[in-house]
């Protein structure tokens, strides 16, 4: 019998994360993609609950300012 | 009542001090206007934008929590849209599973450590042979960091600056002197 595949952990339910906080662009931008799109939940290794959020503090940056919607080339 | 928290930036044509003023007198217009109570007060001071908005390429922000009648919540959105001293403004309702505000430079500290660890594990896990090294997916520096460099980088620059400046003044001095009596 082939093994198992290792079971799904969604790291920030592992780091007891209740809600996504938008005001840090640091953590947010490990879940973007080099064109600064949101990466895919197959990437990101987050359970839904935390993508919808991550979604969300994102798209909340983006508009503070905070983060990009696109790179810009210097 | 409903825990709200608000997120503005101020126009960069104001200087430190009246920045840090007119968020003082927009909690102050909370408090008093909409009979919020305000909770949290953090000025964040000058940031670099991700991208250029209205022409600029920072502004100084500031972050409130407060609590407000969610009645009043649509009229403080039109009376904020309305305000020349703010460039943009987030206005949002806390979570109330949401950990306790935290002040921005206690958060820039935690996430300089957080990089500091990583970057550590990174080192020790090299020298380990035989295994292949991870894949891992392209983590350029966001914009947004290169501008949370940018202000400190202008407070600092100055004061380096001073010392070398006094050094060329006199050497220059030395050599208008000395050609003025070659002459």
């Amino acid at each position: 019998m082939p093994p198992r595949p290792k079971k799904f952990v969604c790291t920030l339910c592992k780091n007891n994360v209740q809600v996504v906080d938008y005001k840090n662009p640091g953590f947010l931008a490990n879940y973007i993609t080099y064109y600064r799109s949101l990466q895919s939940r197959f990437h990101t290794g987050v359970c839904l609950k935390h993508q919808k959020q991550l979604a969300v503090a994102v798209k909340r940056a983006r508009g503070m300012g905070l983060l990009a919607a696109v790179r810009y080339e210097k | 009542m409903q825990q709200y928290e608000i997120m503005v930036i101020i126009p960069n044509s104001l200087d430190a001090k009246a920045a840090e003023k007119s968020y003082k007198d927009l909690n102050k217009r909370l408090a008093d206007e909409f009979g919020a109570q305000v909770t949290f007060e953090d000025f964040w001071g000058e940031r670099g934008f991700a991208y250029i908005i209205n022409k600029q390429k920072w502004g100084y922000y500031a972050v409130s929590q407060f609590e407000m009648d969610p009645t009043r919540a649509q009229e403080l959105r039109h009376e904020l849209n309305l305000d020349k001293e703010i460039v943009r403004f987030l206005l949002t309702k806390v979570d109330p599973r949401a950990p306790k505000p935290q002040k921005y430079a206690d958060m820039q500290k935690e996430y300089a450590a957080a990089n500091k660890k990583k970057a550590e594990a990174a080192k020790d896990a090299k020298p380990a042979p035989g295994k292949k090294a991870k894949l891992t997916t392209v983590k350029e520096d966001a914009p947004a960091k290169e501008a949370d460099t940018k202000p400190t980088e202008k407070a600092e620059a100055p004061a380096a600056d001073e010392a070398p400046k006094d050094a060329v003044d006199k050497k220059l001095d030395a050599i208008i002197d000395e050609s003025s009596t070659d002459l």
